[in-house]
């Protein structure tokens, strides 16, 4: 598999040339970083590439997993079948749509919901509406990738106030319902969906994507 | 047409975080079928399940399973990856009903089998459907529903028809996120019924004599 499939070494010739390796230890890779790494797996089949996505992605994706409470076994075949999901679709990557942590975490979200959850119906939907927004690729409602700060996406969670970094993180990171957290807290349901209001409001705004 | 009520950032966080109980999600992902806008802010919700899924702190993946990745990708057929299918949308077929909506209620509006639960009023539950209440609804043209508020959350998709409550007109691909706090009491239009789609989290409540009469009538 050394030579890139004709029809696909013409997706990103440019891109895949560029190939770079992994950034010193001390600097976080950022999202061109992953989508250089991305262009190699898709049009050259890249296994370092790969596997530098690998180490970075399936811990992480491995953890998150975990906090949702997913048993470690099932945990690890799900990570697996993420990144292979990586490999076979790598060709569908747009990274001027979406960051790679963005793809890779809708790819594991989908997983735990059909898998973990059991709702056969999910994954399938999740795919239709991918379709749709790659048929209106031209218009967008959301600010391109390339204009999407994750640093500041970083900060904008950090500063959240308590209270609502904490409701984002149950409801992200432990899959709870509105109902749930509501209960969970002592808190009205109105006051858990106004307070996740607001911080999604401030998130947003940091990304450039509020209208 | 493009919608013009949308989903609550709350919806659409929770549905992002995988959080939105299934009857819920349903009627969710029927509005954003239709809805370019939501589907754009439920991308910048991805964002940060993204950013969230990155931040976990973590320990070095082991050798063994690092080897393990690579002996499937020793299995994978040494094709190209997978491009972006070029049969992209369904011609707009009235008849059709969304997508989201077919695993449990078909593919026809004009197959679906009503029962009749109060006057003007025709009902399809899906059954099965864990954590919540999903129902199709056809209302007569010019009914006037009785006022109820919800226990928890409600969404509601209009599919055809539309109707007017405090809240404003509701047509085609709008979808009304309501919670425990409101109450509503829904006109539909003359011409055609209103046909839509809801869930719920909880039971609803009517106010009132007249409605506690219709309560065991919805079955809600």
């Amino acid at each position: 598999m050394m030579d890139p499939h004709p029809a696909v070494a013409e997706v990103a010739p440019f891109r895949a040339k560029r190939v770079v390796a992994p950034p010193a230890s001390n600097a976080t890779p950022d999202a061109q970083y992953w989508s250089m790494q991305m262009a190699a797996v898709s049009a050259q089949r890249d296994r370092a590439s790969f596997m530098r996505i690998y180490d970075h992605f399936a811990p992480r994706l491995q953890r998150y997993l975990r906090n949702l409470g997913v048993a470690e076994s099932l945990a690890d075949e799900l990570v697996q079948e993420a990144l292979l999901t990586l490999w076979r679709k790598a060709g569908l990557f747009d990274p001027a749509r979406a960051s790679l942590a963005t793809w890779l975490y809708r790819v594991a979200r989908n997983l735990y919901i059909d898998q973990v959850r059991r709702e056969p119906h999910w994954l399938p939907i999740q795919e239709g509406l991918d379709r749709l927004d790659l048929a209106e690729s031209d218009r967008r409602d959301s600010a391109p990738e390339s204009l999407i700060d994750q640093d500041a996406l970083k900060q904008a969670i950090d500063r959240l106030p308590a209270v609502q970094a904490k409701l984002v993180r149950m409801c992200y990171l432990e899959s709870k319902s509105h109902s749930e957290i509501a209960r969970e807290l002592g808190m009205p349901l109105g006051s858990v969906k106004s307070s996740l209001r607001r911080a999604f409001a401030k998130l947003q705004g940091s990304m450039g994507g509020a209208r | 047409m493009k919608p013009h009520h949308h989903l609550d950032d709350a919806t659409l966080l929770s549905y992002s975080a995988g959080a939105l109980p299934t009857a819920l999600a349903v009627v969710a992902a029927t509005h954003l079928e239709r809805c370019a806008a939501c589907r754009a802010r439920l991308l910048d919700a991805d964002r940060i399940g993204g950013v969230l899924m990155q931040q976990q702190r973590i320990d070095a993946p082991a050798d063994d399973a690092r080897a393990a990745m690579l002996a499937l990708l020793d299995a994978e057929p040494a094709t190209a990856p997978a491009a972006a299918p070029a049969d992209l949308m369904e011609e707009a077929d009235p008849d059709r009903l969304p997508a989201a909506l077919q695993p449990w209620f078909g593919h026809s509006l004009r197959a679906l089998r009503w029962k009749r639960v109060a006057p003007g009023v025709q009902r399809i539950r899906a059954s099965s459907i864990a954590g919540g209440e999903l129902m199709l609804l056809r209302i007569a043209p010019g009914s006037k529903l009785p006022l109820h508020s919800h226990g928890g959350n409600e969404l509601t998709v209009i599919l055809d028809g539309a109707y007017d409550d405090m809240l404003g007109h509701f047509g085609p691909g709008d979808v009304a996120d309501l919670d425990g706090q409101t109450q509503h009491q829904p006109v539909t239009s003359p011409g055609v019924p209103c046909i839509c789609v809801a869930a719920t989290d909880a039971p609803l409540k009517f106010s009132g004599w007249v409605a506690r009469t219709l309560q065991p009538l919805f079955g809600f």
